[in-house]
């Protein structure tokens, strides 16, 4: 048995943006998500960790309204962004052009957000350029700059850190650091321990469609999430 | 929630921008369009066929086809880099999506036939002035047919791996009415008949449009799921 090493669950108050409960998702008779239930806290932060085929990405589509969830109840009070392992942008279009189309379609277009956002992800000198001309760390944070657009309570990432250097990873924690400090609930997955050990206040741990356990992250090294990772998925 | 029309002319607009930037699809028809006036007219034995009996079918031979490409593009460019999730996580209805995507594939289809139409003119000399109206009438009412049908579809198709060969399949039924009526009317005008002439099948071709406009904005979202 795996004991859940300090509370798994807290308490629900006002301040919930997402409550989860026994959302399962089948695909052609096969079960990918088998009633994951949590719920998530403004300034919360949960890493999803899980080995390949878990259910990570199916799980953030469903949470998101992309997919459909076979039966349960997603719960968002709130406005949402998703960040996944696609831009979601159009390479043709420069930052600016295509921050400022998806300003329009969420109804906040003016009022400087969309230098806002690039000034948040620091991308406003290249304002002009196009998309396609971007670095792999570059057009993850355009990513970012356009799931926040909205100024949204809770902020989905699929592999946030997937193909970044060192640099760009270090950006991109810190712009998730700094969101969460703002009362921002974020929901990411992740292979990346460092990156849980940084940015989460809990980790998850779903593993071939259940969330086996949740627990709190507190002071703990990569390494340690790392250990206790596989100690979760070995027990399972 | 933005207006629905308002949001739908910012999806077109920004396919227009996005097509006026690569010219990949456009030039693409229009050289296809050119293409096939050519053949077409240099097939023909001039001496036991006219010019007046073969350009209907080869005018809407080539508008055919050349919309084709584009509209086989456009869910291709959602699909790139999955800007489709981006579009469904605003706050836009499925429907101005849908109205967007068809507005901007009238727009490329139009320019499309408006370059071709003189093309056709010269190749197959014919005088159309006095035909413009009825023929500016037949073209729309067509184009805005089989392109919101194929909208739909294109939509329906671009997630199969054999997307290019599947659009032109399922769009097949769904051509032959609007396009039979406006080769019908075409056939008819540049013979120099009067548009009063044509009144029933321009009737059928508007009930085409509302048909295949309505049916498309209630199936689309339906096309979006996973």
């Amino acid at each position: 048995m795996i004991s859940p090493g300090n509370n798994a669950e807290p308490e629900k108050t006002d301040d919930c943006v997402l409550s989860v409960s026994g959302v399962t998702r089948t695909i052609a008779y096969h079960k990918i998500l088998k009633g994951v239930s949590f719920d998530l806290m403004r300034g919360d932060a949960l890493a999803v960790v899980g080995p390949n085929g878990a259910g990570k990405t199916t799980l953030l589509r469903v949470l998101t309204g992309l997919s459909r969830a076979t039966t349960g109840k997603v719960d968002l009070r709130g406005s949402q962004g998703f960040v996944g392992h696609s831009s979601m942008l159009y390479d043709a279009l420069s930052a600016e052009e295509n921050l400022k189309f998806f300003s329009h379609l969420h109804g906040v277009a003016g009022n400087g957000v969309v230098a806002n956002v690039l000034e948040m992800v620091g991308l406003e000198d290249r304002k002009h350029d196009r998309v396609a001309t971007f670095s792999r760390g570059m057009t993850q944070r355009m990513s970012i700059a356009r799931a926040l657009l909205s100024d949204p309570e809770l902020l989905y990432l699929d592999e946030p850190l997937s193909g970044l250097d060192d640099r760009s990873s270090t950006a991109v924690i810190g712009i998730l650091r700094s969101l969460r400090s703002r009362g921002h609930a974020i929901v990411f997955v992740t292979h990346n321990f460092s990156a849980v050990a940084a940015l989460a206040t809990r980790v998850g741990y779903l593993v071939g469609g259940k969330m086996v356990l949740i627990e709190k992250v507190e002071e703990r090294s990569a390494e340690q999430i790392s250990e206790r990772y596989r100690e979760v998925v070995e027990h399972v | 929630m933005y207006n629905l029309f308002g949001a739908a002319f910012r999806i077109a607009a920004k396919d227009i921008a996005i097509e006026l930037r690569t010219r990949t699809a456009f030039m693409s028809a229009l050289v296809f369009a050119i293409l096939v006036l050519a053949i077409l007219y240099f097939a023909r034995d001039p001496t036991s066929v006219g010019a007046a009996d073969i350009a209907p079918g080869a005018l809407w031979v080539t508008f055919t086809f050349a919309a084709m490409i584009g509209l086989n593009r456009a869910f291709l460019l959602e699909k790139e880099n999955a800007a489709i999730d981006g579009l469904i996580l605003t706050d836009v209805s499925k429907s101005a999506i849908f109205i967007g995507k068809v507005l901007g594939n009238l727009a490329f289809v139009f320019v499309v036939e408006f370059v071709s139409l003189p093309l056709f003119v010269l190749f197959y000399n014919l005088d159309i002035t006095a035909q413009i109206p009825g023929l500016i009438l037949v073209i729309v009412l067509a184009t805005v047919a089989f392109v919101s049908v194929g909208t739909l579809l294109s939509s329906m198709v671009v997630r199969t791996r054999f997307a290019e060969l599947m659009l032109p399949l399922l769009l097949l039924p769904f051509l032959v009415p609007p396009i039979v009526s406006a080769v019908q009317v075409t056939s008819r005008l540049l013979a120099g008949r009067p548009l009063s002439e044509v009144t029933g099948w321009l009737n059928l071709l508007g009930g085409f449009d509302v048909a295949f406009v309505t049916l498309s904005i209630l199936l689309f979202e339906a096309t979006l799921a996973e």
